[in-house]
């Protein structure tokens, strides 16, 4: 006898307290880091309050590329292995990563608008390139949409890691060409900000990738209960 | 796997349809390009890496795209999965047959570039354009024979094939571009051709990986 068939309650999907927690973790430090960057970090002297932005743009397009990563790996894992939850793990990554890297276009273009007086800088390779790596993961989509059953998961992982091997071109590009106009923040020597500024760039990159985590276990469990309720239609169907 | 490579090779000198289209393609590409920029100026250096490098990556898209069509229609390819060749070998054997078709339309199309668009002293400018196009084509021939075979069996191939290869292809235009742009304009900046050529040969070393850890799963029918 299964635990949910002694209760009364409804059964649980596996993931569901994942869920749950990371989705309670990533409101508390998405809200503390939003009050954290708003009203306690100093305001930059050259740019004022639209630098702000920059805790956003940055964290999101980190967090968008340990999306691309884990998808790379997830994509590795399906070949190795030929499940499908590793399918489901590339899948759901890659769908929150392009979400995120249009929000670092739009952040990015909005904060090119207030620094540089225009929404899009084409000499900015850093801004372009990850218009490329949009570009992209959004065939991601296309080429799944049209090949079937195997051959859908097992392309999708083949193009997930080629895709990942594209995100590293983007930081090289930035170094190829030699006038550029994108601040570069962090350098090998470190980064360029004064501590309490790092701090809460910190807080936002965790809630940000705490974020991602919660929206991949939300996926991941939407998944699950659509299989489940699949097969429970299918035994009801049967009876 | 020069064994392959001659089956392809042969295929094409036999019909001639690939190579002979796609540099008509190109030709007429870098005609419609001018036209395109409404402008009628003499001089038009300072655009020539742009229009030799989207030249070059929509020929791609259609030699590339044309690549697998004697595997698929003809069965070529059933033959060649049942017999012991290893499908890296397969890779290799496609990408150098692509390569050798781009630089077969690069022969045609790089002096034509200098011709119509660079005013003044190009002929030392062309041989460091032509290494350059020498990795690009690396990439290109790794990246389109990857790409061509995740599409092969796809829904819509045609549609399929240059929506996966013309993302991966904007780096190598960006770098071919830049690096034509460094020695076509004027005096050569060698550190920045420098810097696009580095670059193209990260992104063929990248793809070289990507291509033999992943080609054994694009045919694992």
């Amino acid at each position: 006898m299964t635990p949910s068939s002694t209760t009364d309650g409804p059964a649980r999907i596996p993931g569901q307290r994942a869920a749950v927690i990371w989705g309670t973790i990533a409101t508390i430090l998405v809200v503390a880091s939003t009050i954290g960057v708003f009203l306690i970090a100093p305001e930059d002297a050259d740019q004022g309050i639209i630098q702000r932005i920059f805790y956003f743009h940055v964290a999101i397009a980190i967090a968008s590329l340990v999306a691309f990563a884990v998808a790379c790996v997830a994509g590795i894992l399906y070949l190795r292995t030929r499940s499908e939850r590793w399918d489901d793990v590339g899948e759901a990554s890659i769908r929150i990563g392009l979400l995120f890297s249009v929000l670092v276009v739009i952040t990015g273009s909005i904060w090119a608008k207030a620094s540089w007086g225009t929404w899009w800088v084409w000499s900015d390779p850093r801004l372009v390139t990850y218009l490329i790596v949009v570009l992209v993961y959004a065939a991601y989509f296309v080429l799944r949409s049209s090949a079937e059953d195997d051959r859908k998961m097992r392309y999708s992982a083949i193009y997930a890691i080629a895709g990942f091997a594209s995100v590293p071109l983007s930081f090289y590009s930035v170094r190829v060409a030699e006038s550029f106009v994108h601040p570069v923040v962090f350098t090998s020597s470190g980064a360029n900000m004064p501590g309490t500024m790092l701090w809460w760039f910190v807080m936002s990159q965790v809630a940000m990738i705490a974020l991602f985590i919660a929206l991949l276990e939300v996926d991941l469990l939407g998944r699950r209960s659509e299989r489940a309720l699949r097969r429970l239609a299918m035994r009801l169907e049967s009876a | 796997m020069m064994a392959l490579v001659r089956k392809d090779l042969r295929l094409e000198l036999r019909t001639r349809e690939t190579i002979v289209a796609m540099v008509l393609f190109a030709i007429v590409m870098l005609a419609i390009l001018q036209f395109g920029f409404g402008t009628r100026d003499d001089d038009l250096t300072r655009f020539v890496g742009g229009l030799m490098w989207v030249t070059l990556a929509f020929t791609a898209v259609l030699g590339v795209g044309r690549s697998y069509v004697a595997e698929r229609e003809q069965r070529v390819l059933d033959g060649l999965l049942v017999s012991p060749v290893p499908r890296t070998v397969m890779l290799g054997a496609k990408a150098i047959a692509i390569f050798l078709y781009m630089t077969a339309v690069e022969v045609v199309v790089i002096p034509l570039v200098g011709i119509f668009f660079v005013k003044g002293p190009y002929w030392d400018a062309i041989g460091w354009i032509a290494i350059a196009a020498v990795l690009a084509n690396t990439c290109i021939a790794l990246s389109g024979t990857l790409f061509s075979g995740l599409a092969l069996f796809t829904r819509a191939r045609d549609l399929i094939f240059p929506v996966l290869f013309l993302p991966a292809l904007v780096p190598v235009v960006i770098a071919g571009a830049g690096a034509t742009h460094a020695v076509a304009g004027g005096p050569h900046d060698m550190s920045e051709w420098r810097g696009y050529c580095l670059f193209l040969l990260a992104y063929a070393i990248l793809f070289s990986l990507v291509c033999v850890a992943t080609y054994d799963a694009v045919f694992d029918d």
